[in-house]
């Protein structure tokens, strides 16, 4: 948890942002969705970490947020014509925020797990219910969306539009993926992290420890719900595959691969499942089989995920680059690595 | 007014009477110790004041106001700190952050979505000194984990210091040290309780008799006898039932 307000991580966050502003001048068509897709699951994954990584829960159902945002958007759209797009996106990331507050109650004493369990219960109890209720989620046909153009004072976006989508996505993830990295150092962020240590001892220093796990289960349903929204706009279209367990599953992947101990291990992850299950999809339908077999891999042999692996990689090339200077007594190099 | 009172304490543990009737009263300022033999009940009524559990019946009062069936947040924030046996701390986070979780609670500053505690020098300082207070100022960085027991014996003080209590419960801070240890304990919490309320349930009567300013006696779920430390160690009935038995 270092306070990353060094100049290198400075000057690496502005990189990143010029880059990706003018990505849509390099990349085109399927490139460019393939990396709108990157963001979207980006925040997906991120609020799905703020769960495990920071708090210590283990959902299995972070697809029922998902999914609740994904469906929410194209039912307001299909039965409210002429509502604009921000408005419709607000809406559903509204909704589905007091869904994750609901079901926050109905867990909020229990963890380890039973909360796993129970969010898999849950999970399929919201797939049940969007497969019944077919009436308003199309069932097994899903819904058709037609995105309305959105209109800003000097410019108009198409969402159907590939780099439009894209400037509108990284316009409204962004941020709020920047805002949940600055979350992680707020009181809140920091009070998550040692109730993960110690939740008994932070009830006797005053902290009313239940309040906080639902006040940080209602946060990342409703950021889940915000990616499932921007999902379904995407592909004009949401299926109950959106609500799936499959879907929870996906995140789950994405996080373990990119890596839980880091913020920006989730995206990590998202960018390297989205372009590996694109790559693979091509070489042969079997492609989930792969994708389970690097799972299983990564899980027994790199617990920290892809940022364990470049962690331990600078560590390494930094202790020998150290080396030298440490040759004159063994004490010393004991005392560096202690240190 | 004193600050706590203890009226008619009693607890069950299905069907098993751990305290009947316990009642005392703790004045601002107060040290006080509670001595007993093992299965005393002594664990029990630490948890009921402190608040983990809730008495069966009779009443807790803190500053008037009965806290009986308030939950352990609520009675801290009231001003009332408790330490523990078993070191619990968090393991895994800087000595700096261990303290700094309970004076951002003090303030106030526990679940904000938006204030970040590190970019606050006020608090920033407040757990500076509390580190200076327990000895841990040149440990600041270090993982709780890596300390040497003594020190996270200390860290265990400085946490519970943290939200600037007016009353601390101490659970037998010396358990497991040696003796010079425990005589660097006893000066640090002489020192930090200073003109606070503080109980204090302890095994050693060495710690008890130099720190307590008054002591009660434990026995089979009651208070045998309260006093000064004088009267404690002159007491006949006392000396038949514990101190006679195994101590000095």
């Amino acid at each position: 948890m270092a306070r990353s307000h060094n100049p290198v991580s400075r000057f690496g966050l502005w990189a990143v942002f010029v880059i990706l502003a003018v990505l849509p001048l390099i990349l085109r068509g399927y490139q460019l969705r393939l990396v709108t897709e990157v963001i979207i699951f980006s925040l997906y994954a991120v609020s799905y970490n703020l769960l495990l990584g920071y708090a210590g829960l283990l959902s299995f159902g972070h697809a029922m947020f998902f999914g609740t945002g994904a469906f929410a958007v194209a039912i307001l759209l299909e039965h409210f014509a002429g509502l604009p797009l921000l408005l419709a996106v607000t809406l559903a990331t509204a909704f589905t925020t007091a869904t994750g507050f609901v079901v926050g109650c109905l867990l909020l004493r229990v963890k380890g797990t039973p909360f796993a369990l129970l969010t898999l219960a849950f999970n399929a109890l919201f797939y049940a219910i969007a497969v019944k209720w077919s009436s308003l989620t199309g069932g097994d046909d899903g819904l058709i969306i037609d995105p309305p153009q959105l209109d800003l004072w000097l410019l108009t976006l198409d969402p159907n539009k590939g780099p439009d989508f894209y400037y509108l996505s990284l316009a409204i993830l962004g941020p709020v993926i920047l805002f949940c990295w600055y979350f992680t150092y707020t009181a809140m962020g920091r009070t998550v992290l040692l109730m993960r240590e110690n939740e008994d001892r932070m009830r006797f220093l005053g902290y009313n420890t239940l309040l906080a796990r639902l006040s940080l289960f209602t946060l990342t349903a409703g950021l889940a719900g915000l990616a499932g929204s921007i999902y379904s706009l995407f592909f004009a279209f949401v299926s109950i595959d959106a609500i799936s367990i499959e879907t929870t599953t996906t995140v789950l992947l994405m996080t373990f691969i990119g890596g839980t101990g880091h913020f920006a291990g989730p995206i990590l992850g998202a960018g390297v499942f989205i372009y590996l299950q694109n790559f693979l999809s091509e070489l042969t339908e079997n492609w989930p089989l792969i994708m389970g077999v690097l799972f299983i891999l990564m899980v027994l042999f790199t617990p920290g995920g892809l940022v364990g692996i470049i962690k331990g990689a600078a560590q390494w090339t930094a202790s020998r680059r150290k080396t030298p200077d440490l040759r004159k007594g063994a004490k010393n190099r004991h005392a560096h690595s202690g240190s | 007014m004193p600050i706590l009172e203890a009226k008619g304490i009693h607890k069950d543990f299905s069907g098993l009477e751990v305290l009947t009737g316990v009642d005392f009263q703790l004045a601002a300022g107060e040290r006080f110790a509670i001595i007993g033999p093992n299965g005393a009940g002594k664990t029990t009524l630490f948890n009921i004041l402190s608040g983990a559990f809730s008495p069966t019946r009779g009443n807790v009062l803190f500053k008037g106001e009965d806290i009986s069936r308030k939950p352990p947040h609520l009675r801290n924030r009231l001003g009332m700190s408790r330490s523990f046996q078993i070191t619990n701390v968090f393991k895994e986070i800087s000595v700096f952050d261990n303290v700094l979780a309970g004076v951002r609670s003090r303030e106030g500053l526990r679940c904000h979505y938006l204030r970040r505690p590190f970019k606050n020098r006020g608090l920033l300082e407040r757990t500076d000194e509390i580190l200076m207070q327990v000895g841990l100022e040149n440990e600041r960085d270090t993982p709780a984990h890596e300390l040497a027991y003594g020190q996270q014996r200390a860290l265990e003080m400085g946490i519970t210091l943290s939200t600037a209590p007016d009353l601390i419960l101490l659970d037998e801070p010396t358990a497991g040290m040696s003796r010079q240890e425990t005589e660097d304990a006893v000066q640090m919490i002489r020192r930090v309780t200073e003109s606070k309320a503080c109980i204090i349930i302890e095994h050693d009567m060495n710690v008890v008799f130099s720190l307590a300013d008054r002591i009660s006696v434990l026995h089979y779920g009651v208070i045998l006898a309260c006093g000064l430390p004088e009267e404690i160690r002159n007491d006949q009935r006392v000396k038949d039932a514990y101190l006679g038995q195994d101590n000095q």
